[in-house]
């Protein structure tokens, strides 16, 4: 015999408790290998022992009352470690469908209420909110008290309440620039190839 | 997701063009608005104006200056603005075009979405004959741009007359000498008053440059300083020609504290001063420099003269030979238009551009 069954498969052969279907070659088996059935007595004799032992304790022990008292402690040591254990929190999940709606209305009316608003207000609403920003300062800078309009070799640049218009050509540099005292300021620009001569005001008043 | 916004934010711009009635001497050929724009920004649509118009002269008379009106909302802050175009020289007949490119502002409230609206407000003849409503005094303006060219251009005549090309060549290369060294820091106009308080202020006497053959004539004046700010500029002056005149317009040079000199603003003022009549002149604006400038001196000159018959006074050659005033002084349209044609073309193209005239 080349192969000897599993000793498992032999000690559930001897206790009787091999599934039906394997039984019988294994059955087939210990009758054709000594050392295996060899084995299958010792498992026989092994069990026997083991039922006078237990022939031997105490009278009135109650199995199924021992089996429920087990399973009692079992328990109280789980909720016992839950308690000390970490929380784990519940997650809440928010439908997204309304929360993405919510959001949608939110940003449709704040634009609508800024589109709307007037532009002074607007600018100032906005230095209000930078001054928040900025530790509660609200006092204007001096480019933002009243109009200002700034000339440069950058062109001309209007300032209000905050806000900034420039007047720039393209692919042109100013050649010169001036302010006058009744609120307009100019800007030349010179076309390189024709040298013609535009001159681009703006008007504040 | 935001730039879709801002992309879906930009709008077409809408156009209407008024070149005058029937009798205008402009005939309407084309436009081009794009890549025109606009964009709202707060209560307001920002309107970025790139245009370029082509006109007819249709006129019997050659055009020297146009001036166009661009408007986006009448009475707004920078809803207006205007382009000139001096130097011309269009004959009956002919086309030319002009170049638009500026920003504007419409409220929201205007309705209507963005639109521009480009309208004349003058034309200046060879003849100095002038169409045109005149909202902006373009008038005066072009005018006084044209006797400026009409003076240069003589200057460069008699120069060629009396020396040749090469006096004429020495000349625009001065011209463009004094161009490339003329300081002009930037200057910042705040309408209604000092635009800080945080530095005590100073009155400060203006100098003048006297210009003996100007009509009027400064007799004093000042304005509050405060570091690199003045305000307040108020002025004196006395007509002491035998004509009413109707309008002045002072030039305002600063001189800094490393000695250097440019002119700052100009101030025009609406003044009816009868023959030696003297009168006021007083503006609620201030005047702010870069921060490195401290102002140490101001100096003041009548740089032109409106007379009550529609006349008009500039400082001629003579007194822009002053050498404070040849500094500081912005050369005439015609002057870098002229130097431009040397620089680009030589000097054979500057004198047949002369011979135009």
């Amino acid at each position: 015999m080349s192969r000897h069954a599993q000793e498992t498969d032999l000690a559930l052969y001897a206790a009787g408790d091999l599934a039906l279907h394997r039984r019988a070659g294994v059955w087939l088996h210990v009758r054709r290998c000594e050392e295996c059935a060899a084995s299958v007595e010792a498992f026989r004799a092994d069990r026997l022992r083991m039922q006078q032992s237990a022939a031997d304790l105490p009278d009135g022990v109650d199995w199924d009352s021992l089996s429920a008292e087990m399973t009692a402690n079992i328990r109280v040591g789980l909720a016992a470690g839950e308690c000390v254990a970490p929380r784990a929190r519940k997650a809440v999940v928010l439908p997204w469908k309304p929360a993405a709606v919510a959001a949608g209305v939110t940003v449709l009316v704040v634009a609508a209420f800024w589109l709307n608003m007037p532009f002074a207000d607007t600018q100032a609403l906005g230095r209000v909110f930078r001054g928040i920003a900025h530790g509660g300062r609200l006092a204007l800078s001096p480019d933002e008290r009243g109009t200002v309009v700034e000339a440069s070799f950058d062109g001309v640049e209007l300032r209000e309440n905050g806000s900034r218009l420039g007047i720039e050509q393209t692919g042109l540099t100013p050649v010169t620039f001036s302010v006058s005292a009744q609120g307009s300021a100019s800007v030349r620009y010179v076309d390189d190839d024709t040298g013609q001569v535009t001159i681009a005001s703006v008007y504040v008043q | 997701m935001l730039a879709g916004a801002l992309i879906l934010n930009a709008q077409s711009v809408s156009q209407k063009i008024d070149l005058g009635g029937k009798d205008s001497p402009l005939g309407f050929i084309g436009s081009d608005f794009q890549p025109s724009n606009a964009t709202v920004r707060g209560g307001a649509y920002f309107v970025d104006v790139h245009a370029s118009l082509s006109m007819r002269n249709s006129s019997q008379r050659r055009i020297r200056s146009v001036t166009l009106v661009v408007l986006a909302q009448e009475v707004t802050p920078a809803g207006k603005g205007s382009v000139s175009v001096p130097g011309l020289n269009v004959a009956p007949g002919e086309v030319f075009s002009v170049r638009i490119d500026m920003p504007l502002v419409r409220p929201l409230s205007a309705g209507g979405g963005p639109s521009v609206e480009v309208k004349l407000d003058g034309v200046l003849f060879d003849d100095m004959s002038f169409y045109g409503p005149d909202k902006l005094h373009s008038r005066r303006t072009m005018t006084m741009w044209e006797m400026a060219a009409q003076q240069y251009r003589a200057r460069l005549k008699t120069l060629l007359e009396a020396s040749g090309g090469s006096a004429v060549q020495a000349e625009i290369v001065s011209s463009l000498a004094r161009q490339a060294d003329r300081a002009q820091p930037g200057v910042q106009m705040v309408m209604g008053g000092r635009s800080t308080n945080a530095e005590p202020d100073r009155e400060l006497k203006f100098a003048f440059l006297e210009i003996p053959e100007s009509p009027v004539q400064p007799l004093g004046g000042s304005a509050r300083i405060a570091g690199n700010e003045a305000s307040a500029p108020r002025f004196e002056v006395r007509n002491r020609s035998g004509r009413a005149v109707q309008h002045v317009e002072i030039g305002w040079i600063v001189r800094d504290q490393q000695g250097r000199e440019f002119l700052a603003a100009s101030m025009p003022a609406d003044l009816k001063l009868a023959p030696n009549q003297t009168g006021q002149i007083a503006q609620e604006t201030a005047l702010r420099f870069p921060e490195r400038v401290t102002i140490q001196s101001m100096t003041g000159f009548i740089s032109s003269v409106e007379f009550g018959d529609g006349d008009y006074w500039i400082p001629g050659r003579n007194a822009l030979e002053i050498p404070r005033l040849r500094e500081v002084v912005a050369p005439s349209p015609e002057e870098q238009r002229l130097a431009q044609i040397y620089k680009k073309k030589g000097l054979q193209a500057l004198l047949d551009e002369l011979k135009k005239f």
